[in-house]
Order: structure tokens, then C-alpha cells, then sequence
């Protein structure tokens, strides 16, 4: 039957077209909603991911990981002084204006660590290295910056909310999920841009990773005033907010969903053509002798070589657009689970618009092929 | 080979009921060609479809090989045809997309046939059917004789005992319905398969061992 089936659908040259078309535009369309957003997501959740911490405390109610309030960083002491908690150390988030060299500001995201410790440090450097920010007003930015800011240069003098920094590194790929550019400097420079005594998370590692819902526990009914998160719920509450709070993720969804359909219906219609046109054949091998699930196979491997060209050259175009879409700033990831599931999801969306065809098949008669 | 015993096909449909085919009785026989000739509407077709295992007998009995096929489950059918018969259609139904050779490839590979070659077997058939000049044309390509030929070739596919011809000369010019008759003498003379034919063709009795008659879903020698 495979055979029989490849010989069909190849003769039909242009119908093949039309349908690896339609499975290639819903594979982009798919492929690229949802490589947008775990590649959104995963901004959004890019410093929390990277900390080396196993929980977060942060201001009352926050809603995300960008969204936070100051609090007094005193607090760090109750953190400190739990038996479970190994060392903690604060973090500063706070927005900023940058003055530009050709003129005009742009908003930057601060990043105050401490550089002894390295908790919160950019991970990845291209330039300079994370020690560089001790002792004075330096900064490390993101080469992504460069097509906001221009050439970035090591050891040029920036303008941070009127306060000069020197630039002294340079990370790569450090993004945030509000497209303001990442800006690291020493948590001592970072109290400069917030309130006195303020900070804006504090970070703990713990001792026994096993006891952990039991010390985050335990921090939440000490500090009531407080947010208290385990790393991974931090992430979650982050992505939830980004995907539910703010419907972003419906839009995603919808247009997945979008995708799906197109690509479902077009090759549904072209598959369901190509049964009804070759409709007396089939009943021919019916009378023949064949069964009905030897004619399915046949439909079912058409509409699955169908699948396997279509996503190949939908994924081989989004693989080649990708660069481009990342230079325009967009983060697409494409990995090994994406193009898995998707191409499942997709195969069995157009398994399941085939069923038109199966349902006729079904019900075909052998009779009818000795009407004239 | 084939033997229909008392057999009868009634339709229903809502409070009208038709009875296409009336307690038929009527046998098969290898190395012979049997005509069913009868006008129109007299039943013909439906009786070579339950011959033929395609269509359940509502009442009576048709026995194939010597086993009662009117007891088993439409499920099992398949594999009876698949084994006993090859089909003769009045319209040919090859597929448009494969050619001649390809046409007669895809029923021996349907059918598991596992001896050599399958281009080689295909080849042998058209062979058979004098038709090993046009094996790469498409049926687009062909004419109606030549379809129909490959539509013969296509039914010796797997070797089945029983060949049964729905008005094989119906699309066909003079020339080509004789040369089509003759092949199908020359199938059960020459390879003892058991042929049945369903036509309005005068000329096909001349080429028939036995002709019965149908009118009314009855039979009359």
C-alpha cells in the first residue's frame, strides 16, 4: 500500500503543491507562535533561571519577576539567620534612563549585584569579566544592546539615570521579557537608582535541597510582609502572569490554533479531492479484496509523506529566517522538543481532518464500481 | 468452482421492496466461459456481485471452492476475492496515475505476491493480454481496448481461479470487443480459470461454452 499510495500522491504533482504548502505555511505559523513564545518566556525568566539561588523573596504581591517593589534590605538578616538558608545575598531591579551618544534616552533595566559573590552576575561574557564592576561606577550591557545603542565599546563612559558609568563588559544574549535593555553594575552603585536601605529581592541558597518547601515555609511565616518563592515557582508565577494575566499566551494560542486549522483543513480538502477523484480505483481494490484499513493506510500514509514534506520545508524556512527574526530582536527558540510535539500536533491534526476521507471510504460500496 | 444455490437479493427501501435477484441457482466451471446475458435492470449484476462474494445473498446460499461463503462475516469476504477472484469492469477503474504495468503491479503487491520480480510478473500478464508494447503508457494514453486489456491483465493478477466480466465489451468497438471476447475464452481454454461474463453483447455468445438468460431477477436457459 505504500507503494500505491507514494505513486498517487507524487502523480498529482500540483495537488501535492498546494498541500505541502499548506502544511508548510502552519508549520511556520505554529512553529514560529510557539518559538516565540518559550522564547519570550524564556527572557521573562531569564535572571531568575540563571541566579544561583533556590529561592526569592521579593516584595508583597508581586506579580512577576519585573514587576517588584523595595523593601527594606535589612530583612536579609532573617533570611540569614534560618538554619536551612546557606548564604543569601540582595538583588537590585530597577528601571533607568541612558542617555545616548547621538542624543535621546532609552530605558535600561539595572541589575545590582554583588560582584564578590557573583549571585546575579551576567552568565555569559563576551568581553570583560564580572570582578570588572567592583570598586566604581562600571557597568556591564548586553551586546544585544548594540542595535539600540550603537557600537558598545569597552571603556566608553555612559550616562545612567545622570549618573556616569564606564563601560567595562560585555554579556551575550541577556534578555529581559520588557525589551529594555540589561544593564549590570555593583549592587553599591545599583542603591543609587532606589530608595535608602531598599532593595528589591533577596536570593537564598539552601542547605538541603530536599527541605526546601519546608524552609520557604518557614521564611513565609517569618516575614509576612513578604513574598517568599521556591525558584521554580518564581518561574511559574512569572510565566503565568505573562501568559494568563496579561492574555499574551491566548494570543499565542489562537494564532497556533489559527495555523493548525489552515494547515488541517488544507490538507483534509486535498486528501478528501484525491480520495473522491480515485474513488472507483478504491472500490476496485475493494472488490479486489482489499479491506477497509488497507485503504486507510493508503490515506493515512499520503496525508503523513504529506506532513513529513511540508514540515521539513516549513522548519527548513524558519531555520533560515531565524537569524534575520533574532537580528530584529525577536526570540525565537526552536529546539529539539518544539519541532517534536509540533510535528506530532500537526500530524495528527491532519490525521484527523483525513477522517472525511476515511468516513467515505467507510462507506463504499464495491458494488459500484460494475455501474458503468 | 462458483455455484449459487437458490440465491435471492431483495432492496429495501421504506415499505417498497425489490427483488433484483429471485432464487437463482446457477454454477461456475473451470475452463468455461458462462454468458449471463438479459436486458437491463434484469438482475444480472447483482447476481455475478453476490457470485463474485461482494454483495450477501438475502436469501439462499453461494458456495465458493466448496465452501459456503453466505455465513461468514462481511469482514471475511475480503479475503475470499482476494484469493478466488479477479474483476472485469465495464469502465476499466485503473488508476490514472500508474501506468499499464504499474496498474497490474498494484494488485500483485495487494496481494502479496511474492514470486520475483513484480515488474517482471506485471509484464508477464500484459504479455498474456498482447499488450507488452504499451506497459509504460498511462490509461490516458491508451485506448478503450487497450484499457481493457489491462483490465484483464490486472484480474489474472495473483492467478485467481475465477474471472467475472461486467459488460467487458460495453465501451469497446467491434474489433476490440471481439479480440476482448476471445482473450476471455482463451483464459478458461488456456489456463482452466472459470469465466463469467454479464453482457448485452450478441456476439459474446459465439464465444461462450454456456448462455443463460436473466429478465425479471429470475433465470431462464
Amino acid at each position: 500500500m505504500l507503494w500505491l499510495a507514494l505513486k498517487t500522491l507524487l502523480h498529482e504533482k500540483a495537488r501535492l503543491i498546494i498541500t505541502v504548502f499548506g502544511v508548510a505555511f502552519s508549520t511556520v505559523l505554529v512553529l514560529m507562535q510557539v518559538g516565540m513564545y518559550i522564547g519570550f518566556m524564556g527572557n521573562a525568566t531569564n535572571i531568575v533561571r540563571h541566579v544561583d539561588a533556590d529561592i526569592w523573596v521579593a516584595s508583597k504581591k508581586i506579580q512577576c519577576f519585573d514587576f517588584v517593589g523595595p523593601f527594606p534590605e535589612e530583612r536579609i538578616n532573617r533570611v540569614r539567620s534560618h538554619p536551612e538558608v546557606l548564604r543569601a545575598e540582595k538583588l537590585i531591579l530597577t528601571m533607568a534612563m541612558l542617555k545616548l551618544p547621538a542624543g535621546g534616552v532609552e530605558q535600561v533595566q539595572i541589575l545590582g549585584f554583588n560582584p564578590a559573590s557573583g549571585v546575579g552576575a551576567p552568565w555569559s561574557m563576551l568581553e570583560g569579566g564580572i570582578d570588572d564592576v567592583k570598586g566604581g561606577r562600571y557597568m556591564i550591557m548586553d551586546k544585544t544592546s548594540e542595535q539600540r545603542f550603537g557600537s558598545l565599546n569597552i571603556g566608553s563612559i555612559w550616562e545612567l539615570g545622570e549618573i556616569r558609568f564606564k563601560l567595562v563588559g560585555l554579556s551575550n544574549g541577556i534578555r529581559n521579557f520588557i525589551n529594555a535593555p540589561i544593564v549590570f553594575i555593583s549592587y553599591d552603585h545599583a542603591r543609587e537608582f532606589i530608595n535608602d536601605n531598599q532593595t528589591s529581592f533577596i536570593v537564598a541558597k539552601v542547605r538541603d535541597i530536599e527541605r526546601l518547601d519546608d524552609t520557604v515555609k518557614s521564611l513565609k511565616s517569618q516575614m509576612r510582609n513578604n513574598d517568599v518563592y521556591t525558584r521554580r515557582d518564581f518561574i511559574y508565577k512569572t510565566v503565568f502572569y505573562w501568559t494568563v494575566q496579561t492574555g499574551m499566551g491566548m494570543g499565542f494560542f489562537l494564532t497556533a490554533v489559527l495555523g493548525l486549522a489552515v494547515g488541517g483543513a488544507i490538507v483534509g480538502q486535498t486528501i478528501y479531492t484525491n480520495t473522491m477523484e480515485h474513488l472507483r480505483e478504491l472500490g476496485t481494490l475493494k472488490a479486489m479484496g482489499a479491506k477497509n484499513s488497507d485503504i486507510y493506510k493508503m490515506i493515512f500514509i499520503q496525508t503523513g509523506v504529506s506532513v513529513i514534506i511540508g514540515y521539513a520545508a516549513g522548519s527548513l524556512l524558519l531555520l533560515m529566517a531565524r537569524q534575520g527574526m533574532e537580528e530584529g530582536g525577536v526570540n525565537l527558540y526552536l529546539g529539539f522538543w518544539v519541532f517534536v510535539p509540533i510535528f506530532l500536533i500537526i500530524l495528527s491534526t491532519c490525521f484527523i481532518a483525513a477522517f472525511f476521507s476515511i468516513r467515505k471510504v467507510r462507506k463504499l460500496d464495491p458494488v459500484m464500481v460494475f455501474r458503468g | 468452482m462458483v455455484e449459487a444455490k437458490n440465491v435471492s437479493r431483495e432492496y429495501r427501501e421504506g415499505s417498497i421492496s425489490v427483488l433484483a435477484v429471485d432464487s437463482v441457482c446457477l454454477s461456475m466451471k473451470k475452463g468455461e466461459v458462462l454468458l449471463i446475458m438479459g436486458p437491463s435492470g434484469s438482475g444480472k449484476t447483482t447476481l455475478i456481485s453476490m457470485m463474485g462474494c461482494i454483495l450477501h445473498p438475502t436469501g439462499g446460499e453461494v458456495v465458493v471452492d466448496g465452501r459456503s461463503v453466505t455465513a461468514l462475516h462481511e469482514d471475511a469476504l475480503p479475503d475470499i476475492r482476494k484469493r478466488y477472484f479477479g474483476f472485469v469492469f465495464q469502465s476499466f477503474n485503473l488508476f490514472p496515475s500508474l501506468t499499464a504495468a504499474e496498474n497490474v503491479e498494484a494488485i500483485l503487491r495487494f496481494k502479496g505476491w511474492n514470486k520475483g520480480d513484480f515488474s517482471m510478473q506485471a509484464r508477464h500478464l500484459l504479455e498474456k493480454v498482447r499488450l507488452e508494447h504499451r506497459k509504460d503508457f498511462y490509461p490516458r494514453d491508451l485506448s478503450g481496448g487497450e484499457k481493457q486489456k489491462v483490465a484483464f491483465a490486472r484480474a489474472l493478477a495473483g492467478d485467481p481461479p475465477v474471472i467475472l466480466a461486467d459488460e467487458p465489451t460495453a465501451n469497446l468497438d467491434s474489433k476490440n470487443a471481439t479480440e476482448v471476447l476471445s482473450l476471455l475464452k482463451g483464459l478458461a481454454e488456456g489456463f482452466g480459470k472459470a469465466v463469467a461474463i454479464v453482457s448485452h453483447d450478441p456476439k459474446a455468445e459465439a464465444f461462450a461454452h454456456r448462455v443463460v438468460f436473466m429478465e425479471d431477477g429470475r433465470l431462464s436457459v
